[in-house]
């Protein structure tokens, strides 16, 4: 387990130490604060436009972190051949997978927290109130979105050759099933056959990704979910990162590390 | 020398530009649609993103309750949603609560196919709301770029002014709002049958109302005469428009006759034709003297 602790912590540092994380938050922050400034016929309390704005800076941003942080991690330690002495240690490629795994979530959720802070500052600024549960259970479930994507993404890098096309693979993946996987089961509906059957199986076996996005109820100050549903949420995105990172290790724990 | 043709060649380019510049701007078509800075950047293309732009304000309204591309049209109907028309130019219930259909559970979402798409409701807007008092003001921003991106959409300068000069209590910006809409669209009645509803409703000027309602017909008028679609519904509206106003001047020789034309249009003659019977009778009656 400290082995799994050690490889978390060299991520972790890998990402205060690039300047991703920083240009993206930077980003962000100007990009809310200008719109902030902008009055809309004089009104001062508008304040959902600007929610929606900021927070799906926020998504696009934590994809981008979460994506790219955990694309490189197999792909570089091999070019580099840093992978041999790790493997050497010993540390167990199941070890590795788990390290690099931890600490791009905790990476991810350490980028969240700066992330949802500066969010819950601007919306009590604008609202004149600390926000509810639902700003809670929002910032948990973003996280256990990233923690989908980025074993989504680590099966990528055991499975492409490229660092790039599983980066634009993973991005197409996850904002398709965002955009369209939750109504797959209506347009298996509308085909016939097989075709049908194919898309009802793909809906049925695809993480459901669009559920932990709940901009909406968020944005547009609908009461809380219940710590159930999320529990519910939770333990349904555990069980597919810990299926896609099984199936990390399956490609992984086979496959000769030679360029 | 490579410095001195360089120069020379720069020289060229520049004195070309001045003499070219002037030629290509008389080209280009010369319309009062500038556009401004949305117009330069994104071209014709801005249109589509006013409409899309608009269709977010709906879904400010309804607290994002609204059908996706997936949804069928019935589905829209169900959701008295109609991207079209005056989406946002109903009246919202005062206590913002759910619909109906909604109690009964036959919302545009219908009932869940499967156990995926019954959880996933947990995490999306299922009630069927509107905004309500000063919330409304959510779907401002929306409108703004909508107009920004498409100063010819008159429904967004219509929808705006409605909401500000009602629930928001802004007629002096709903104002501002529609004389923006007026110089990008002169010859729109329904822009300045609106602005009549300000004056009348709002400032309780009714003698500016009524030039207003009047230009408001002789621009209906006019499209009607040129063929163009003028809306029926909005001739009656012109004319109740100016009923009302002649009315509160107390001009009952107007009246009468903004009478006899409502009658010829209103889908309620009966109606028009009992109030102008009251009008005759008070033109007929001796003038009260003043003591």
């Amino acid at each position: 387990m400290n082995n799994v602790f050690a490889l978390a912590g060299v991520v972790i540092k890998e990402l205060y130490r690039r300047k991703d994380f920083y240009v993206l938050f930077v980003m962000t922050a100007i990009l809310t604060v200008m719109l902030g400034a902008m009055r809309f016929f004089d009104n001062a309390d508008i304040v959902r436009f600007l929610k929606e704005i900021c927070l799906m800076l926020i998504w696009v941003s934590t994809l981008v972190i979460a994506i790219t942080t955990a694309a490189r991690q197999i792909p570089a330690e091999r070019e580099s051949r840093t992978i041999f002495p790790l493997l050497a240690k010993p540390v167990s490629r199941w070890e590795l997978i788990a390290g690099k795994f931890a600490g791009c979530w905790l990476a991810c959720l350490i980028a969240l927290v700066v992330f949802y802070f500066f969010f819950g500052v601007i919306t009590a600024t604008r609202e004149h109130a600390w926000p509810g549960a639902i700003f809670f259970e929002a910032f948990w479930l973003h996280g256990i979105f990233l923690a989908i994507v980025v074993a989504l993404v680590l099966l990528g890098s055991v499975a492409f050759t490229a660092q790039s096309s599983n980066a634009t693979i993973c991005f197409i993946v996850v904002l398709g099933i965002m955009f369209a996987g939750g109504h797959l089961n209506r347009v298996a509906d509308g085909l016939r056959g097989v075709s049908g059957n194919i898309v009802y199986a793909v809906y049925f076996a695809i993480p459901h990704l669009e559920w932990y996005d709940i901009r909406d109820k968020l944005v547009h100050d609908w009461q809380a979910i219940g710590w159930q549903i999320v529990g519910g949420a939770t333990l349904y995105g555990a069980l597919y990162t810990g299926l896609l990172l099984g199936l990390t290790w399956l490609v992984f724990h086979r496959k000769t590390l030679t360029l | 020398m490579i410095r001195l043709m360089l120069t020379l060649i720069f020289a060229g380019c520049f004195t070309l530009a001045t003499v070219l510049e002037p030629r290509f701007q008389a080209l280009r078509p010369q319309t009062s649609d500038t556009g401004g800075f949305m117009g330069e950047l994104m071209g014709e293309s801005r249109r589509l993103f006013a409409t899309q732009s608009f269709i977010e304000a709906d879904v400010y309204f309804h607290s994002g309750y609204y059908p996706t591309m997936f949804d069928t049209k019935e589905a829209l109907d169900k959701l008295d949603m109609n991207v079209k028309e005056a989406d946002l130019y109903h009246d919202a219930p005062a206590n913002g609560r759910r619909h109906a259909d909604e109690e009964a559970g036959e919302g545009f979402l219908g009932q869940p196919r499967d156990w995926v798409e019954r959880f996933g409701r947990h995490f999306i807007p299922t009630e069927h709301t509107h905004l309500a008092n000063g919330k409304v003001a959510e779907i401002l921003p929306w409108l703004r770029l909508s107009a920004d991106l498409d100063p010819h959409r008159i429904q967004t300068y219509i929808t705006g002014s409605y909401w500000l000069r009602t629930t928001l209590n802004q007629p002096a910006q709903a104002e501002q709002f529609l004389r923006e809409g007026l110089k990008a669209n002169p010859d729109s009645f329904e822009i300045l049958l609106e602005l009549g509803y300000v004056f009348d409703r709002n400032e309780k000027n009714p003698r500016v109302a009524r030039n207003v309602f009047d230009r408001a017909l002789q621009e209906w008028k006019k499209q009607d005469a040129a063929g163009r679609e003028a809306s029926p519904k909005a001739l009656v509206e012109i004319l109740d428009g100016l009923v009302m106003t002649d009315g509160e001047l107390n001009d009952l020789q107007q009246l009468l006759a903004d009478l006899e034309a409502l009658k010829l249009v209103s889908p309620n003659p009966a109606g028009i034709e009992k109030s102008i019977q009251d009008t005759r009778a008070k033109l007929a009656a001796p003038p009260v003297r003043p003591d």
